[in-house]
């Protein structure tokens, strides 16, 4: 069973429309890309699906369970603008979220200093939010997102303004909540994360899906290229699209930019040269990155590397 | 959902009570209610005013106007032991003096057997034997006023020299700090032929001294006329002395109508005026941690957890509970102070604490105090829930809490006075004001109607803001930096989409 469907999804702020008929589901222990620039629908669709706001159509099933049934339990949230209670003290904060996701305090507190221990924090424990550095409190307002080991994890850009240490941090936390079966929604318009992390990527553009699948899929959305180092001939052979010299290189070699057609797959053409004759040097694959996917996609507004 | 609303409640609770305003707030109420009296007693005025008399008629007039002060002062001991007597029923340390009887207004034979019979010592003597354990003692204090003999000095001096010397009088003090004089009279040597009296005062004579002072010297003045005229002195000062003899009926101290409406008042007005006072304090606090929520951008998370409802339901709690705390705190601290003072505050406190015998008044309070706060609460959380900072929820607030507070204000005060009239009854039937009008009237006389259908109704209203305000708060909660306009603000009164 999915631990979230998302079907016909849509969201309207009076003439804007913020989520666009958007259908997903996401399966335990998937890591999930929710992909897309500023004004996607990103965090209205997060936010949907946490019953902060409604819907304005559409269906949405937590755990099997409409999301006013406010499966807190289940849930482990990490909003995308941050903060805590400044004079509360880091493990009474997280307790305090734990107790609020069900958890008995001495749970919540145990698995509470289990986090701070993996934080670095441990000894920070009993300090006030107020006296840590922005780092600290984002690692804090972390644990209290993983206290109650969530079998959904949602993470609203959750990369940002973490510095590198961090960010490692963050991606180990990740992979440790899909491996015991958590599914892993992030937001982020980051792509290397997304290209490190991502089991599968949905990319919006103005609340309205773009694409859906796995990273290889993605890639596959776009012709892929090949770097060549081949006599004249090589435009002639079955499958590529356009043979672009790029540098001529003496003794009728030149550089190629290889342009596939559709659907061929770059072993076709190699497998073509080979019957053809057409003498190679260099034969190199360049596959499109999720960056160029992305762009193709959603445009380059609002896209980090 | 309702663990949710108490953890909500009791982290709003334990924020509030760690903040160092509040323990302020809450320890200066009993600190000034105890530095009150204190303060009061050290402005109080227990010492003898002094009269310095220059009589140059030969002595009398100083000797009669010393007699009369006497007099007065010896009958105002009498009414105060009367009234103590009367007040702890304690008659039967001698049901024959005087001041066991007290149907009547106290005349110069009264006083003279109460003199005879050992004045304020013999009495307490007596009363002492019967005074039953706990009782307190008889507050005594000193003449109010008392006559001096101008020295030869002062008598021989005229004119300019006399006035400067009164001055001086006047202006000085004698090393315990005391006035020299307080008043100075000068009787003339043809007294009472020339009934001249010069008076000078350090400032504005009280209406009773200059009364007694008239009336003795009127006496006087009469006496001499009436012995120039032949009559004997005996006969003349029976004549002048004459006096009907005037029967007073009292109710016993704290016992007349007006009176003990008003003391039947105390509690209920005390809880309309505390549900005020913690109203105004808590406002802000309920402010600060909902402002602190939006500015330190957590809402998002905490809603992931819980409700809006519930965050809204928690947070009222957790300030009801903040109120009830404060008013429990104030309570005791008020018992303490009667348990130690006992004496004429247990008195007032006794007839105070009847309404409490009746089980409806004390449902009625109970419920008009805290369906109050809840009510003007809801509209504080839902200011927390429109303002980004807390200047800006100051902003909101100040016209708020005038608008809802000065009514409040001019209804205890109409009430204190003992009337009533078109804006008490207005202000019972508007929910917003129903809560303080009603409890400020439990004491003195609501009808059982009245208090039902009002309570009806504020529950209806309660239950109108929470749902409206319900609205308002699930709306605006996410909806920072934007400064909503009126019709943005009635958009967040419809349901959730």
């Amino acid at each position: 069973m999915a631990v979230l469907r998302v079907e016909n999804l849509t969201k309207r702020f009076g003439d804007v429309v913020a989520v666009d008929d958007l259908s997903f589901a996401v399966q335990p222990g998937e890591i999930f890309g929710f992909l897309g620039g500023n004004g996607a629908g990103k965090t209205t669709t997060l936010r949907m699906v946490l019953d902060i706001i409604r819907p304005t159509s559409g269906t949405i099933e937590v755990l099997g369970a409409a999301p006013n049934k406010r499966k807190a339990d289940a849930i482990g949230f990490l909003p995308e603008e941050r903060g805590l209670y400044a004079h509360m003290k880091a493990i009474d904060t997280i307790v305090y979220f734990g107790r609020l996701k069900d958890m008995s305090p001495a749970d919540a507190r145990q698995h509470g200093m289990e986090l701070l221990a993996r934080f670095d924090l441990a000894d920070r424990a009993k300090a006030e939010i107020g006296d840590m550095s922005k780092g600290m409190a984002q690692k804090v307002q972390l644990a209290c997102a993983l206290v109650n080991r969530p079998e959904l994890l949602m993470l609203d850009e959750p990369f940002s303004g973490l510095d590198p240490v961090n960010q490692g941090l963050l991606e180990d936390e990740i992979l440790r909540a899909s491996q015991r079966g958590a599914a892993v929604i992030f937001s982020t318009h980051v792509m290397q994360h997304a290209e490190r992390l991502c089991d599968r990527l949905l990319l919006l553009k103005k609340g309205a899906k773009r694409f859906e699948g796995t990273l290889d899929e993605a890639r596959a959305t776009l012709p892929a290229r090949i770097a060549a180092v081949a006599k004249a001939d090589i435009a002639s052979v079955r499958g590529v699209a356009t043979a672009t010299p790029v540098e001529e290189l003496g003794d009728g070699w030149h550089a190629y930019e290889i342009e596939l057609a559709p659907g061929v797959p770059a072993s076709a053409v190699l497998e073509g040269c080979s019957t053809q004759g057409v003498a190679l040097r260099r034969f190199e694959e360049q596959r499109p990155s999720l960056h160029e996917v992305f762009v193709q996609l959603v445009g380059s507004e609002g896209v980090e590397q | 959902m309702s663990r949710n609303i108490l953890l909500i409640a009791g982290r709003e609770f334990r924020q509030i009570i760690a903040m160092k305003s509040f323990w302020l707030t809450l320890l200066l109420l009993p600190a000034a209610i105890a530095i009150g009296p204190l303060f009061a007693s050290s402005l109080e005025d227990d010492e003898s005013k002094r009269v310095v008399v220059i009589d140059r008629a030969g002595g009398e007039v100083v000797e009669a106007l010393d007699s009369r002060f006497a007099l007065e002062s010896d009958r105002h001991e009498l009414r105060d032991i009367s009234r103590y007597v009367r007040r702890h029923k304690l008659e039967a340390a001698d049901p024959d003096a005087p001041w066991a009887q007290h149907d009547r207004w106290y005349s110069d034979t009264d006083v003279a057997t109460y003199r005879a019979e050992g004045g304020m010592d013999g009495a307490l003597a007596k009363i002492e034997r019967v005074r039953p354990e706990g009782t307190p003692e008889l507050d005594t204090h000193e003449p109010a006023y008392a006559i001096l003999r101008a020295d030869e000095t002062l008598s021989a001096l005229h004119g300019d020299a006399l006035q400067a010397r009164v001055d001086a009088l006047l202006s000085a003090k004698t090393e315990d700090g005391k006035a020299q004089a307080d008043v100075v009279l000068l009787v003339g040597p043809d007294y009472p032929r020339d009934p001249a009296i010069r008076l000078w005062s350090s400032e504005q004579p009280d209406a009773g001294f200059v009364t007694t002072l008239q009336d003795t010297l009127t006496g006087e003045l009469r006496l001499g006329l009436l012995e120039a005229r032949g009559i004997s002195r005996t006969d003349a000062q029976a004549i002048t002395a004459a006096r009907p003899a005037l029967t007073v009926t009292t109710p016993p101290p704290g016992g007349g109508a007006r009176e003990a409406v008003l003391i039947r008042s105390i509690i209920p007005l005390a809880v309309a005026y505390i549900l005020m006072l913690s109203l105004m304090l808590s406002g802000s606090w309920m402010l600060q941690g909902s402002v602190e929520e939006r500015s330190n951008k957590l809402l998002e998370g905490l809603l992931a957890c819980v409700r809006p409802e519930e965050l809204m339901y928690g947070k009222l709690l957790g300030a009801l509970a903040v109120g009830l705390s404060m008013i429990a705190v104030w309570v005791v601290c008020a018992a303490v102070a009667v348990f130690v003072a006992q004496g004429a505050v247990a008195d007032i406190i006794r007839p105070a604490l009847a309404p409490l015998t009746s089980p409806f008044t004390v449902a009625a309070l109970i419920y008009f105090f805290v369906l109050g706060y809840i009510a003007i609460s809801i509209i504080f959380v839902a200011i927390g829930a429109l303002a980004d900072s807390m200047s800006e929820a100051q902003g909101y607030l100040m016209p708020v809490m005038l608008g809802i507070l000065l009514p409040i204000t001019f209804l205890i005060q109409t009430l204190v006075a003992g009337k009533g009239g078109i804006l008490v009854q207005a202000l019972t039937w508007i929910p917003l004001w129903t809560p303080f009008a009603v409890l400020a009237r439990l004491g003195s006389g609501i009808e059982y109607w009245v208090v039902i259908a009002t309570g009806i109704l504020l529950a209806a209203f309660v239950a109108l803001e929470v749902v409206f305000l319900g609205r308002l708060f699930r709306a605006s909660l996410l909806a920072t930096g934007q400064k909503p306009g009126l019709r943005q603000l009635i958009e967040r009164f419809k349901p959730a989409q």
